[in-house]
């Protein structure tokens, strides 16, 4: 089992998901549905473990070194956290967020074949590396969402229908998200310890990563304690998703770029 | 509180102290740190160390203590352990850190920069005496659930108190913090190491390199912009990687790898392997213009500290370089050598630090002139007698993370 199967097994991972993403669809009008969805969900990981399993023995180390395996950990680990979230707090759309994100992993390893990026820095090799990341992506795409759902209630209530619903929404989302935005950070300070000799440096994507939590985290306080002044606390949240994207994209033009150690051109 | 459901006209610094209050004190702060910061004559950055930070530290919580045991009924720690406060030190400390993420951290051309302090934030009295503030907030609200005695409040508690000991961890543990590096040569033992300011210190221990290891990828191949110098090809990401056998094309170009050195040698006019101190990985290349169909073949090199590199111009405007290769791992056999006459033999790599005594050793650098000819090995030493106390922290942190996850929020629970 190599990386010369990936196209089978990726193909039939993708179909299944894809398919199941449709009956996930269709579960909003029947709910019945939802059973096949999950079921073609779960096959289709079952696929993907088994690859992971097989590719692993086949090379007789964990396969993390490159970023092709590295993808293949996202894709496998994504659908995980989608669906103890989903079990936890019956999204729908949710598991098919990180369904969906996880089949977009697998694509990019299906239209980059190794051969095109096998190098990995000694500092990057680390079982630190994929829990970091993974907790990440999940959170900013959980942010994301919460400021798709700010951008809505400014939306509604610019037509003077704002529903409260909208907003607890976004509490909830700003929830789960700050919660894996908590556990990347301090992941993030341990591999450091690791690595680099010390758990925090200031350098400036951690100065990044450290404002865009206190940003969402003044959201939380201000919530919990005004909780009828809803546009101050969208404001809040579209501010603090701003940072996260200087965090995100940003810290790379800013004039401190060129002091920090996460400025990699590839992941 | 201040809701919406009460609007009552009241005057600035009247009881309670809300947002205007809070924000203004935040300022009055932050603008004594800055003139601190002009006036004042120390230009060291402001550290405590054993044991006066541990006093400081046993003092600053039994203060905590009693403030809110005797003092809680008044104006200013009824306005420290409410909203207004906390949120107005969060947005402040953000605030402060925001310039630090935007003002390179080195000496400015701007001298406003530099007197004002703020290419040195972390030790900027301004940011110190807010970080204070927003400290002091956390420990009383920390304090005042603890002794509530509530199961409802374990996350809460994970939180704070996790946040509040790591920082304060980390802020005191900074004077205790010892970070050396020691240069060691293969078959010279060495027990002289060198702090961050350049100051020599002895080790009660010395440590002998037995062979210093690096592991290489290949080279890459890449297309360069003859004018330029530049690389054309993907922006310079996801080269290919130099494999015997393999055809990569680029634009109109097929180029087929013949035969590939890890580490080679000029011969007349082709390369052969050689195993010597700088021998330069090479290849053979046959490279057919597809517009044309015609072939040309040349051996190109990365070159390395004693040999030139070689490329190949394959048109007017692009010519094939093969790049430094990247290092994969590099490793140190190294022994410690103690006064007792013992010997501790272990290897260090890269993300896998030796523990020894309290010290970390890790894996810093190497001779990167040399590349993997280097007989340099560079070694890191880390002592930092606060990191329990700050893995505490940061394990709290963690647990209550999951419990966040977990419980969600009070307001959506409520309904």
């Amino acid at each position: 089992m190599t990386w010369i199967d990936f196209p089978l097994y990726g193909s039939i991972i993708g179909i299944l998901w894809i398919i199941g993403l449709l009956f996930l669809v269709i579960s909003y009008k029947k709910q019945a549905v939802l059973k096949i969805a999950n079921l073609l969900f779960i096959t289709g990981w079952a696929v993907l473990l088994l690859f992971v399993i097989k590719l692993w023995l086949e090379l007789d180390r964990p396969p993390m070194r490159t970023l092709g395996e590295t993808r293949l950990w996202y894709a496998t680990f994504l659908p995980l956290i989608g669906f103890v979230t989903y079990i936890r707090w019956k999204y729908k759309w949710f598991l098919a967020y990180s369904i969906g994100m996880a089949t977009m992993f697998l694509a990019i390893n299906y239209l980059n074949p190794e051969t095109y990026s096998k190098t990995l820095m000694p500092a990057l090799q680390s079982p630190w590396f994929i829990p970091h990341v993974l907790v990440y992506l999940f959170s900013y795409a959980v942010l994301a969402a919460s400021s798709i759902v700010a951008i809505k209630g400014w939306y509604d209530s610019y037509k003077q229908k704002f529903n409260i619903e909208t907003l607890k929404l976004a509490d909830n989302l700003v929830y789960i998200g700050f919660a894996f935005l908590t556990l990347g950070l301090l992941f993030g300070a341990l591999w450091a310890k690791e690595a680099w000799g010390h758990y925090w440096t200031w350098d400036p994507k951690e100065v990044w990563a450290f404002l865009t939590w206190m940003g969402y985290l003044i959201y939380i306080h201000y919530r919990n304690f005004h909780i009828h002044k809803t546009k101050q606390a969208l404001t809040i949240l579209a501010m603090a998703f701003v940072v996260l994207l200087v965090c995100w994209f940003g810290v790379n033009y800013l004039p401190v770029a060129n002091t920090s150690v996460h400025t990699y051109t590839n992941y | 509180m201040s809701d919406d459901n009460f609007k009552i006209q009241r005057n600035l610094w009247e009881n309670p102290w809300g947002y205007v209050e809070s924000f203004f004190i935040g300022f009055g702060l932050i603008i004594t740190g800055l003139f601190l910061e002009v006036f004042s004559s120390s230009k060291n950055a402001f550290t405590i160390s054993y044991p006066y930070n541990v006093f400081f530290l046993v003092g600053y919580m039994l203060l905590l203590f009693m403030l809110f045991k005797w003092f809680s009924n008044t104006q200013l720690i009824r306005w420290l352990t409410k909203v207004p406060a906390s949120i107005s030190s969060i947005a402040l400390v953000t605030f402060m850190v925001m310039i630090m993420g935007i003002i390179p951290q080195v000496t400015s051309q701007n001298n406003l920069i530099n007197n004002l302090g703020l290419n040195h934030i972390t030790s900027n009295w301004a940011f110190l005496l807010i970080l204070f503030q927003f400290l002091t907030c956390l420990g009383l609200i920390s304090i005042k659930r603890i002794l509530q005695f509530k199961w409802s409040n374990f996350g809460f508690i994970l939180n704070h108190v996790g946040l509040f000991l790591t920082l304060i961890a980390g802020i005191l543990g900074t004077g205790d913090l010892q970070r050396l590096s020691l240069n060691v040569y293969e078959g010279k033992p060495n027990w002289i190491a060198t702090d961050l300011n350049g100051q020599e210190v002895e080790l009660p221990f010395a440590f002998y390199l037995k062979d210093f290891l690096i592991d290489e990828y290949n080279p890459k191949l890449a297309l360069v912009d003859n004018k330029t110098g530049s690389i054309s090809h993907n922006d310079g990401k996801n080269l290919y990687l130099v494999e015997k056998g393999e055809t990569y094309y680029f634009h109109n170009f097929e180029v087929k790898i013949n035969e590939f050195f890890p580490n080679s040698g000029r011969f007349g006019k082709r390369y052969e392997p050689v195993n010597e101190i700088g021998s330069p990985p090479s290849a053979s290349i046959s490279v057919k213009n597809t517009k044309t169909d015609s072939v040309q073949n040349a051996w190109i090199s990365s070159g390395s500290f004693r040999y030139p590199y070689e490329s190949f111009k394959i048109s007017e405007d692009y010519s094939v370089v093969m790049t430094i290769p990247e290092v994969k791992k590099f490793s140190s056999d190294i022994d410690i050598l103690t006064k007792e006459g013992e010997r501790i033999s272990t290897i260090l790599e890269v993300n896998k630090p030796y523990k020894y005594k309290g010290w970390k050793i890790y894996q810093l650098s190497y001779d990167e002139k040399m590349g993997k000819w280097s007989n340099l090995s560079v070694l890191e030493l880390v002592k930092d007698p606060w990191l329990p106390l700050i893995y505490t922290g940061i394990f709290m942190m963690i647990a209550g993370a999951i419990y966040m996850f977990w419980m969600g929020n009070k307001i959506t629970k409520n309904n």
